[in-house]
């Protein structure tokens, strides 16, 4: 090797590694400001001296106090409600997506490409100027304030056949012929979607139910509205921000962060344990075949 | 015809055992009644041995089987205008959202008799905190809400907690913080101005509107006042924060109230020193800081069935009593509205509220406050803290007396005169002058139409115009015949005085 093409393969390493450096320099001060915020909740957490909000971030006594405090208030009530709510939801909404995805990518009939228009208009509005009604229409149902979680579920699981699109043209890449050779060997339809489709499309179906659980699991302005001026009708998110009204957050704001990374938790975990089919399945159904 | 008589005999003693059951029931309010009760979390138990209490004693037969539920006092107003209807029957609000419960139709207001009752009772301030106009809509729960100094004995000497000038030095020396909420908050900010006797004063009319406002913080009382507040906010110790928890974090003094004593007591222990505001001097003169004096309220709503309207009443009064006073100062040491509790040796002997006393002869009832004055007024921190030099200082408060004069210009109880005086193929550019006091004095000059209306903002067919004019009718014309409007024209250029007392208009040529 001649000394000059040395010198080139020294500039193109040295330029490359600077450029890595510099990349990697500004993703980590990225994660650092993201993750900030997620490290000062959990190590908020731990800190025993003091119940209110400090200026600094590492405790000075670490301990378990505001997690065990936390079942003396009415928080596993919260919990539990929000996991019925999101469960619930998610169990209903991926049955109706998949069957709705399904008839839709299958199905040749006069109304699907009006219906689906139809719904891609409804979309463009966005839910909440419908707040208002639906309060009306569930406080006349009975299903506000300590009956909340009912009402919820209704009102999320209500719509949830307008999310057909992701899963819809994740279906659309398997093969027609796949159905076709199901039909002749005697399967009805509702067999091609459960021994066909289904098993070919995990990661879209456990895209869908993550997103299904996510909503309510999150939920906070509809929550908040529908289970107004009760304990007992409240989720996580809303019981969670009454802690940081200003009589209570003195008292409470340690309790706050336990309970969020308490919330945070089988969000996470359940993130972990799918993640591979998650990433599939956002990017699935963008792959036409 | 006999079957007739025979009805009208039936009808007559119905109607006559009918009186005869109302006049022989002397318990009108008996019965059981399902309640939902809204309040603080902390004394959600208290209250339902209140309640128990109640059942147990009172002498009209009346059985409450209470719903209770913890909903926070500084929220209240906004769960119950959610849905008023759905709310509970009685609640527990900080008095900054009385008018917009009374706006909002939420509270039903007391009755003469109990109004009398209460007012005698209750000390006044916090009565005024409760009324709109001449009404009586909430019964007052404490007389707490108010700040004062949490100080580390450790750090500040006890002889220099009357001055300002020496804590701040004292905490620059020991590089601890000073924690004075300052550019967040306007109800510690307003703090420096009643010191130097200024005041904002707000007045609603019986339906909770606001009508008025009085307000001298722009004067040279207020200059004086921004001085002072220069003094702290410029100091490199000084915290913007209210919160005891601070003195975990490096701060030798904490400005906060009563809710905060034990939180301090644990943290600082034997060090902890509690004493009314210091004083700050300002050309040679000392000044003591002021203080907002607050309270909390109990509200009911209005019901449907003026028979459980009388029982949620009589129950509020009995939960807002003496008794009940007293008991929520020893469970969690509320301080007392009610005038005898106050002055029981226990209420008396209470650190956080003896400071809270010594304070007093400085402090300022909170009564009814517009909702944008918090944020109008929590700026003035900042422009101070920014301000180079007295002009900097003054300018401050000419920002805040600017958007509070904006506040009565924008709101719809506000008129104003909109007139083409130069002509009416200039109308585009109309003139738009804002009723002050009622009044406003208009120079016309000569041009082909010299006419004008009164119209509420936004609303250019409120007709106050010509058929409303009672007095200087002979100054303008009627042109109502001749092109169907209601304006006012002037016959002649010149300078007019126009007046609008609600009702009529009257013009004077000055």
């Amino acid at each position: 090797m001649s000394e000059s093409t040395m010198k080139r393969h020294m500039g193109l390493r040295t330029s490359r590694a600077i450029s890595n450096t510099a990349i990697h320099i500004l993703l980590i001060v990225i994660s650092v400001v993201w993750l900030i915020p997620f490290v000062c909740i959990v190590l908020q957490s731990f800190r025993v001296e003091g119940t209110g909000p400090v200026g600094y971030i590492i405790p000075k006594q670490w301990g378990l106090d505001n997690y065990s405090r936390l079942f003396e208030t009415d928080f596993p009530r919260w919990y539990l409600n929000t996991f019925i709510a999101a469960l619930v939801t998610a169990v209903f909404q991926t049955i109706i997506v998949l069957c709705m995805s399904y008839t839709l990518s299958r199905f040749r009939f006069k109304m699907r490409r009006p219906l689906m228009r139809i719904m891609l208009i409804l979309g463009m509005f966005p839910g909440m100027l419908s707040m208002i009604i639906l309060y009306r229409v569930l406080k006349d149902l009975g299903m506000t304030q300590a009956n909340a979680v009912p009402g919820l579920i209704l009102v999320y699981i209500a719509s949830s056949g307008m999310g057909y699109y992701v899963s819809k043209g994740f279906f659309d890449t398997i093969p027609m012929s796949l159905d076709e050779a199901a039909r002749v060997d005697g399967a009805t339809r509702a067999q091609v979607l459960y021994k066909i489709i289904l098993p070919l499309s995990k990661p879209i179906v456990i895209y869908t139910i993550l997103t299904a659980f996510m909503g309510p699991w999150g939920d906070y302005v509809f929550a908040r509205y529908i289970s107004f001026g009760t304990s007992a009708g409240k989720n996580v998110a809303v019981g969670l921000y009454d802690w940081l009204n200003k009589d209570q957050i003195s008292k409470n704001y340690t309790m706050f962060c336990s309970g969020g990374v308490l919330v945070a938790v089988p969000v996470t975990v359940l993130f972990m344990c799918l993640q591979r089919y998650y990433v599939e399945g956002v990017t699935g159904g963008a792959v036409k075949g | 015809m006999i079957m007739k008589k025979f009805l009208a005999i039936v009808l007559a003693a119905v109607m006559a055992l009918s009186l005869c059951v109302t006049a022989s029931a002397e318990q009108p309010f008996a019965g059981e009644y399902d309640v939902t009760l809204w309040v603080a979390e902390e004394i959600k138990e208290l209250t339902q041995k209140q309640v128990d209490d109640y059942n147990a004693t009172n002498t009209d037969g009346i059985k409450i089987n209470a719903t209770i539920e913890a909903v926070s006092e500084s929220d209240a107003a906004t769960q119950m205008i959610t849905d008023v209807e759905a709310g509970g029957d009685i609640f527990c609000f900080a008095q900054d959202q009385f008018a917009r419960l009374v706006q909002a139709g939420a509270l039903d207001p007391l009755g003469v008799k109990a109004s009398e009752t209460v007012e005698a009772a209750n000390a006044a301030g916090v009565v005024a905190a409760a009324k709109s106009g001449d009404v009586l809509y909430a019964y007052p729960l404490t007389a707490d809400n108010g700040y004062f100094m949490y100080y580390d004995k450790s750090v500040i000497p006890e002889e220099d907690v009357d001055s300002l000038e020496k804590l701040i030095a004292d905490c620059e020396a020991a590089q601890k913080y000073f924690a004075f909420e300052m550019n967040t908050s306007a109800w510690y900010a307003a703090s420096f101005f009643f010191a130097t006797g200024c005041h904002s004063n707000w007045t609603t009319d019986d339906e909770g509107n606001f009508v008025s406002v009085d307000d001298t913080f722009n004067s040279a009382n207020g200059l004086v006042a921004v001085k002072g507040m220069k003094k702290l906010v410029d100091s490199p110790f000084h915290l913007s924060a209210s919160s005891v928890n601070e003195f975990n974090a490096g701060a030798a003094i904490v400005v906060s109230g009563t809710w905060d004593f034990v939180t301090a007591q644990e943290i600082l222990g034997d060090n902890l020193g509690v004493a009314d505001l210091p004083s700050f001097e300002v050309d040679g003169k000392e000044y003591h800081l002021g203080s907002f004096n607050g309270c909390k309220l109990m509200g009911v709503k209005p019901q449907v069935d003026a028979i459980k309207a009388g029982v949620m009443h009589r129950l509020a009064q009995y939960l807002s009593g003496e008794q009940c006073q007293m008991e929520r100062f020893e469970a969690r040491a509320w301080g007392p509205s009610n005038l005898v509790d106050q002055q029981a040796d226990a209420v008396q002997a209470n650190a956080g509220l003896a400071a809270l006393l010594a304070q007093s002869p400085y402090s300022v009832p909170q009564g009814q406050i517009h909702g944008s004055w918090w944020d109008i007024a929590k700026v003035i921190a900042d422009d101070v803290k920014a301000a180079q030099d007295d002009a900097g200082l003054q300018q401050a408060l000419d920002n805040y007396y600017n958007k509070i004069a904006e506040l009565f210009k924008l709101d719809s109880s506000a008129l104003l005169f909109v007139g083409a005086w130069n002509g009416w193929n200039n109308a585009d550019q109309e003139e738009t002058y804002y009723l002050k006091d009622g009044a406003v004095t208009l120079e016309v000059p000569e041009s082909d139409y010299m006419g004008g209306r009164i119209v509420s903002p936004g609303n250019w067919d409120t007709d106050k115009g010509f058929l409303q004019v009672t007095e200087g009718k002979e100054l303008i014309q009627d042109l109502g015949e001749e092109i169907g409007d209601n304006n006012i024209v002037f016959l002649a250029p010149g300078t007019y005085t126009v007046t609008w007392d609600g009702a009529a208009i009257t013009i004077t040529q000055n």
